[in-house]
């Protein structure tokens, strides 16, 4: 298991160096003198402002940005998908990226007044729409003592319409109808808008989400059981399940407000890593952390260089290249939970 | 049943020739028929307006969109929406045509139009000298081809001084215009953007880009080291803010100089007749010596 993590994380690593060097403006040799004059603390030779502007300033905190918010995603899915013991949960599909687009889109298009600032009202917009959305979801789910899954899928996917609607309102009845096509590659999920200060409200909730996952992991690893074996495992599953839910929005607000709703990677992400690692939420966890900060970072490299000069909103390439991978794994694997 | 054929014969009946209806072709290449004289037309865009207004042909105007807002005489206009185009506030107005607009809408529009027998036509402005040139179309299909020619001649003498001016200038600043400045919308290939940086004596830095809308990416720029940044945020835009937004950009030529500014959309964003204005406008920022008057 630890050679699978360490390989990930190897991974991770030449990912980021390929991710900031990768360009027509700043050769490769260039952008690792930028790396190396910053890592040593300014020794060697200074490097060129725009190549120093484009690869530490630019590039560095959007590829870590990508990591930050596909690693989220991706314990994120993991733990959604333990909550309801099925494998098609995900922020996405639950509704709550869609609520906490919603919430933040109120902000954005100048509905409400920043309460502090845009970056820190956004952040928590975004939270509470996320948290709502999903507690419309778990309480029609969970309405008669015990949760339905297909009830949950359902509203999940009815409460995801609904805030997608509400979103789609805010935008078009907007009192800055100029700001709509910012709004729009915004709400396709676009890491665009990553600065060094932008990265520092998800770190903070994507790490409280990964350490308080990595605690309950035996417990989630017992919700997989069902609710009763699990309580006679001796899992608290009640105030389990509403510490997950709070997470969840917790992470999945700060990383929409970030970064708009980028979808499939929760789904994905976790399917791929069960299928190398098992079931274990030891091991599912770092795993799924590593491998969806991997992935999005890659499928930014994609969105950035599609289009010379101008780039696309990654949540369409993760789409686009997520989706068919998700279906041959789904077609290949035969894995279960439990 | 007996009934339905009847309007279906009426219907036949009316599309057939009348005696002095003209076939034209409008600039998205349908063919358009029109009736002998059009005394009530709607527009569907802001642009379309101003340029109806521009070929003398504003007193025939009997509606516009609520985004309309030029020349001042179409305040007291009954006015519809246009995302979408309310179809039936428009029908309900009467026209004998509708102008559309190439960038704006679609000929799934004009197909419901024409299903109800009212025809569209098409005006598409992709470079400056479309602006003379559809402002004579229009008087040509309108009837008002004396007062349109007399306008299309100011726009175009206009045009023509301007070039005077700007032609021989050796320095040309390489300029960026933006139309939003956090998503860094622009203008790509095929736009009348550059005819009018141009023609103001600049040289637009995004001409080449095969994408018609780009959204640029903070490097572009860094790496294109713009001298002058012009953006459609209004001319009270504070042009901090576009450093505060894209704070790597401390070092681009444009903001070390103080060269950003912006500009009323208007001019820029609404393929018409006041893109003439717009282009002596940002000809007196490239070149406040030069260009002193417009």
């Amino acid at each position: 298991m630890n050679r699978w993590i360490i390989g990930l994380l190897v991974l991770a690593f030449f990912s980021v160096i390929i991710s900031v060097s990768a360009g027509d403006e700043v050769s490769f040799s260039e952008a690792l003198s930028v790396l190396w004059h910053h890592i040593t603390l300014g020794h060697g030779i200074a490097p060129d402002p725009i190549a120093d502007r484009i690869v530490w300033r630019l590039r560095l905190p959007r590829a870590l940005l990508a990591l930050i918010v596909g690693g989220g995603l991706g314990i994120i899915g993991a733990a959604m998908q333990a909550l309801v013991r099925n494998p098609l949960a995900e922020p996405y599909i639950l509704g709550i990226s869609s609520g906490a687009t919603a919430g933040a889109s109120l902000f954005y298009l100048g509905f409400l007044p920043p309460l502090i600032s845009k970056a820190v009202s956004m952040p928590v917009a975004a939270f509470a729409g996320g948290l709502c959305a999903i507690l419309i979801v778990y309480s029609v789910a969970g309405g008669r003592g015990h949760l339905s899954v297909t009830r949950l899928l359902l509203a999940g996917v009815a409460v995801a319409s609904l805030m997608g609607a509400l979103s789609s309102f805010i935008t078009l009845s907007s009192p800055e109808p100029d700001k709509l096509r910012s709004v729009l590659f915004w709400l396709l999920g676009s890491l665009h808008l990553a600065t060094w200060s932008t990265l520092i409200w998800p770190s903070i909730a994507v790490l409280i989400g990964l350490i308080s996952l990595l605690v309950l992991a035996r417990p989630l690893d017992g919700m997989l059981t069902g609710d009763e074996s699990a309580h006679s495992l001796g899992v608290q599953v009640e105030s389990i399940k509403r510490i997950l839910i709070i997470l969840a929005s917790l992470v999945t607000g700060s990383i929409v407000a970030a970064s708009g709703a980028i979808g499939f990677v929760g789904l994905i992400v976790p399917h791929a890593v069960r299928s190398v690692t098992g079931v274990t939420h030891r091991r599912v966890l770092p795993a799924s952390f590593i491998a969806g900060a991997v992935f999005l970072l890659w499928a930014d490299l994609v969105a950035r260089a599609v289009l010379p000069g101008a780039q696309l909103p990654v949540g369409i390439v993760t789409a686009i290249c997520g989706v068919p991978f998700f279906l041959i794994l789904l077609r290949r694997s035969n894995y279960g939970f439990g | 049943m007996r009934q339905a054929c009847l309007l279906c014969l009426l219907f036949i009946g009316c599309s057939s020739n009348f005696p002095g209806e003209r076939t034209v072709e409008d600039d998205f290449g349908r063919t358009v028929v029109l009736p002998p004289t059009i005394e009530r037309i709607t527009t569907l865009a802001p642009s379309v307006t101003e340029l109806a207004f521009a070929a003398g042909a504003g007193s025939k105007i009997v509606g516009v969109t609520t985004f309309d807002d030029y020349p001042p005489a179409v305040d007291s206009l009954p006015k519809y929406g246009m995302l979408p185009t309310d179809f039936e506030a428009i029908v309900a107005l009467d026209p004998e045509l509708v102008l559309a607009s190439e960038q704006v809408n679609s000929p799934k529009e004009a197909d419901i139009f024409s299903s109800m027998g009212i025809p569209v036509y098409f005006v598409a402005v992709n470079a400056l000298p479309d602006v003379p040139r559809a402002i004579r179309d229009l008087g040509d299909l309108l009837g008002t081809s004396e007062a349109a020619t007399r306008r299309a001649i100011e726009l175009e003498d206009s045009l023509a001084q301007l070039a005077v001016l700007t032609a021989g200038l050796f320095e040309r600043p390489r300029t960026l215009f933006l139309i939003d400045d956090v998503t860094l919308y622009a203008f790509g290939q095929g736009s009348y953007i550059h005819d009018m940086i141009d023609l103001a004596g600049g040289h637009s830095i995004t001409r080449t880009l095969t994408t018609r809308a780009p959204v640029l990416t903070d490097e572009f720029v860094l790496n294109s080291r713009p001298e002058v940044i012009v953006g459609s945020f209004g001319p009270r835009y504070d042009v901090t803010k576009l450093v505060l937004h894209h704070p790597t950009w401390d070092i681009v030529p444009a903001v070390v100089s103080d060269q950003v500014y912006g500009l009323h959309p208007d001019y820029y964003l609404r393929p018409g007749p006041r893109l003439v204005s717009g282009a002596w406008a940002l000809a007196r920022i490239l070149h406040p010596d030069v260009v002193i008057n417009p």
